[in-house]
């Protein structure tokens, strides 16, 4: 085991042992231009022949247009819309005579109006993947592509993937009892196509490809915005250095991660799986050494 | 079809009980019809309105009693059958047939033909004049498969015309003749089948040709993607500026060239005037774009044929809080009405008691339904996106009168009652006009008694005001009542919307006036 099997950059293919695997490959979500039409959802359950109308999924919301509510066994792709009010209640004033630029594009030009956010979430492909790590029967595995599936024919229901997950991505599903979760569309990308969901949008919000060029697509796409006057842009999950050494699904957001209900810092929860144990051996050793000391010293 | 007029209906992929303004007056209609029917992909409401539309509660249809006939054929999907979509680009592209159509569903075409081939047998032995058109039709169409489904291919063709003594196909609608050599179904078309294959089909990769991309599909008419794309060259036929270069005279060729088909005599100079005298084509002169206008000339208005024309103005809707504020005529006084056949106004001002609906309600669609809903509230992955029928509200509004998020509410008009779940928004404001504040509230129209999802038809609301010239709905804008909790069901809702219908003094009888005078309140 190498020593950033856990935590840190790495290349998750071959680290799980693929020998000559092709580029990893991955998701750039651009938020910036999704036009909240689900469709996505739409098209992933269509392919992956997800139920529909599993618990709850016909109660209206109540957030905005949004009634999936968050990625579940049966969501694999969850539009969020988020509705930011406008900054302060004001009274109806001149709207001005229309201009060139950008709302928001200078300090004069802040936004006026509400705005909605709206973003397709995905499970994230981790590099240091908890679901898979914690997983004891192989039903999670990496694959050539980087990415990480559940077999549903493996999976025994144990659920430890569940709380090991950083992002709240998989779930069991009710009635089943067995874990799923987004599987970047494996067959499809088996036999040559893109995921369902990138296929499927019409706005190239969700872009599939080699992950190394989708990072510098998504970087010249943030410079792009700063350059026309969207200072809020910024990428999230593209960090190889960050908790869980870079998500092979990342995202460009126009807020802090918090207001999409994504969590600011995730760290892999196995990051600290050697600590702990050598902190527990650590433990274990020094109960035994206080039992034979208390026998050699019993016997006196 | 309320006063009996019209007795027999055909409904394709149409959903009026839900889709339509006035949905009780449209189910009512339906209801005193000797036969209708219905084709769609799934039981939509106005199959079944004579088993459980609103109006059964109510005690305004009675099953047993309900005299219409109502015969339901599942219809084939577009992936079931071939042909064509047109859209609004005027761009015909063709459609592959994926899948057999399953049990009993059949297209459209199959409908037809059949139908049109079983009228013709029961009337073969009559002598009557009447029946003379229907059994001189050309009626023919070869059929394949089990099911007998006839060949879309080739009503286009027949669609595109041909030559009559050899069948050979008619390339431009321009080798049209009067003198019954040539037959054509809808000469916009003619050219779609030119040299014998379906145009229509053609899907060369944008890659691969330029950016008109005139081999994709087929435009009517004549494969012409842009109208009037003389108007791209200026009077002398150069390109107005190298940007805008498409269409333009070669004076080395004689004629207009580009990377579209000009849509010009194709070797009228721009130099050409017209003879005094002149008409038709040969009065249009070169440098007059619009060859569809008979002055060629671009028409700011319609000088004649406009019943309401020729110029625009401004009119509140036929319901209004408020008084129009531009002239003394409140609303359109040509716009056509159906008073008294169950289809009441509110009162606008300069009436009096508008007040009894003091809100504002406007309606459209989400994108996860389609219209009706008769091909999304039966889809479960469509359906699960947008599960219940809702109205968005204020947040002013829902402190004035006590709404709670996702709690119930219902709007009131002159016409029914319609319940939904509140959902509170930033979105909707309030509007301050005329020196005072009013509310507006939305809702969507996709729901109604059947499909996976149900609720209340938003329609139901709409009274019918139609435009005069081409007769559009105006459904989009009402005045309302809005009130907390769900609204009364059965017999009790009947009551409920008379009640406001007498506080409001628009009980039986009840006039709207349709022109209004100047006065203090309406500028003039």
């Amino acid at each position: 085991m190498s020593r950033n099997s856990l935590f840190g950059p790495l290349d998750p293919a071959p680290d799980a042992g693929h020998a000559d695997p092709p580029p990893r490959n991955g998701f750039f979500t651009d938020t910036s231009v999704c036009i909240g039409c689900k469709a996505c959802e739409v098209a992933c359950k269509e392919w992956n022949l997800l139920p529909a109308d599993d618990a709850g999924s016909m109660d209206l919301l109540g957030l905005s247009y949004d009634n999936t509510g968050a990625l579940g066994a049966s969501s694999w792709r969850h539009v969020a819309f988020i509705e930011q009010p406008a900054p302060a209640a004001r009274e109806p004033e001149f709207l001005g005579m229309p201009t060139s630029t950008l709302p928001g594009a200078s300090p004069e030009h802040q936004r006026t109006e509400l705005r909605w956010l709206m973003s397709s979430d995905v499970c994230k492909h981790c590099t240091h993947a908890a679901c898979l790590d914690v997983c004891p029967t192989g039903s999670l595995f990496r694959t050539e592509f980087g990415t990480v599936v559940v077999q549903e024919d493996i999976c025994n229901g144990c659920g430890y993937c569940v709380s090991a997950c950083p992002y709240g991505v998989i779930d069991r599903r009710e009635g089943d009892g067995r874990a799923w979760k987004c599987t970047l569309c494996y067959d499809r990308l088996k036999g040559d196509l893109q995921p369902a969901c990138a296929t499927a949008c019409p706005t190239q919000s969700i872009q599939f490809g080699d992950l190394d060029e989708l990072r510098e697509r998504a970087a010249r796409r943030v410079e792009d915005l700063h350059g026309a006057g969207v200072a809020e842009a910024r990428l999230y999950g593209h960090d190889e250095d960050d908790g869980v050494g870079g998500d092979g699904a990342f995202f460009l957001l126009l807020d802090e991660p918090e207001v999409y209900g994504l969590p600011p810092d995730p760290v892999v929860t196995t990051r600290d799986l050697p600590a702990m144990w050598r902190r527990a051996a650590l433990a274990g050793a020094a109960m035994a050494a206080a039992t034979v000391a208390a026998f050699v010293r019993g016997r006196r | 079809m309320i006063a009996g007029t019209v007795t027999g209906y055909f409904l394709l992929g149409q959903n009026p009980a839900v889709g339509s303004a006035h949905g009780k007056a449209q189910r009512l209609g339906m209801a005193n019809l000797d036969w209708l029917v219905v084709r769609d992909l799934f039981l939509v409401e106005s199959a079944t309105f004579w088993q459980d539309s609103p109006e059964i509660e109510t005690g305004e249809i009675v099953p047993e009693e309900c005299r219409t006939e109502v015969f339901f054929l599942p219809a084939a999907s577009h992936v079931e059958k071939a042909g064509t979509f047109t859209q609004t680009q005027r761009l015909l592209q063709w459609r592959e047939q994926a899948v057999e159509p399953e049990e009993d569903c059949r297209s459209e075409l199959w409908f037809f033909y059949h139908l049109g081939r079983l009228v013709r047998e029961r009337l073969a032995a009559s002598t009557e004049r009447r029946d003379r058109p229907v059994l001189d039709l050309v009626w023919d169409y070869p059929t394949h498969g089990e099911t007998e489904e006839p060949s879309a291919e080739d009503v286009l063709r027949e669609i595109n015309g041909f030559q009559v003594a050899d069948g050979s196909p008619l390339s431009s609608y321009t080798e049209l003749r009067k003198d019954g050599s040539t037959a054509a179904g809808c000469w916009i078309y003619t050219g779609v089948y030119a040299d014998g294959v379906n145009q229509a089909a053609r899907r060369k990769p944008r890659g691969e040709q330029d950016q008109v991309a005139s081999e994709w599909g087929w435009a009517w008419p004549a494969n012409r993607r842009i109208l009037y794309n003389r108007a791209s060259a200026d009077p002398e036929g150069r390109p107005w500026s190298e940007r805008k270069r498409y269409v333009e005279w070669d004076e080395d060729q004689r004629r207009w060239v580009g990377p579209d088909v000009p849509d010009f005599e194709v070797d009228k100079p721009p130099s050409y005037r017209p003879s005094k005298g002149a008409s038709g084509v040969e009065a249009i002169a070169g440098d007059d774009p619009f060859v569809m206008q008979g002055d060629g000339k671009a028409w700011l208005f319609a000088p004649v044929g406009l019943i309401d024309g020729p110029m625009p103005t401004h009119y509140e809707p036929a319901e209004s809080p408020f008084r129009n504020r531009l002239h003394g005529q409140q609303a359109n006084p040509t716009r056509k009405s159906y008073e008294g056949l169950n289809n009441v106004t509110n009162p606008s001002p300069p009436e009096e008691r508008s007040e009894v609906f003091p809100h504002i309600f406007t309606t459209s669609r989400l994108t996860e339904h389609h219209t009706a809903g008769g091909m999304s509230r039966y889809v479960g992955y469509l359906a699960e996106l947008q599960p219940e029928m809702f109205v968005e509200v204020s947040p002013q509004l829902a402190a004035e009168i006590g709404l709670e998020h996702l709690g119930w509410c219902h709007l009131v008009t002159s016409r029914s009652a319609v319940e939904g779940r509140v959902v509170v928004t930033d979105r909707l404001r309030p509007l301050r006009i005329d020196g005072r504040v009013v509310h507006q509230v939305w809702l969507p129209y996709h729901w109604g008694q059947g499909g996976l999802t149900s609720g209340d038809a938003a329609n139901d609301l709409v009274g019918i005001a139609l435009d005069p010239n081409v007769l559009i709905q105006e459904s989009k804008v009402g005045t309302c009542d809005v009130r907390p909790g769900r609204r009364p069901r059965g017999p009790d809702l009947t009551a409920y919307v008379h009640d406001y219908r007498q506080r409001a003094g628009i009980a039986e009888g009840h006039e709207i006036p349709f022109v209004t005078a100047a006065d203090e309140a309406g500028r003039s």
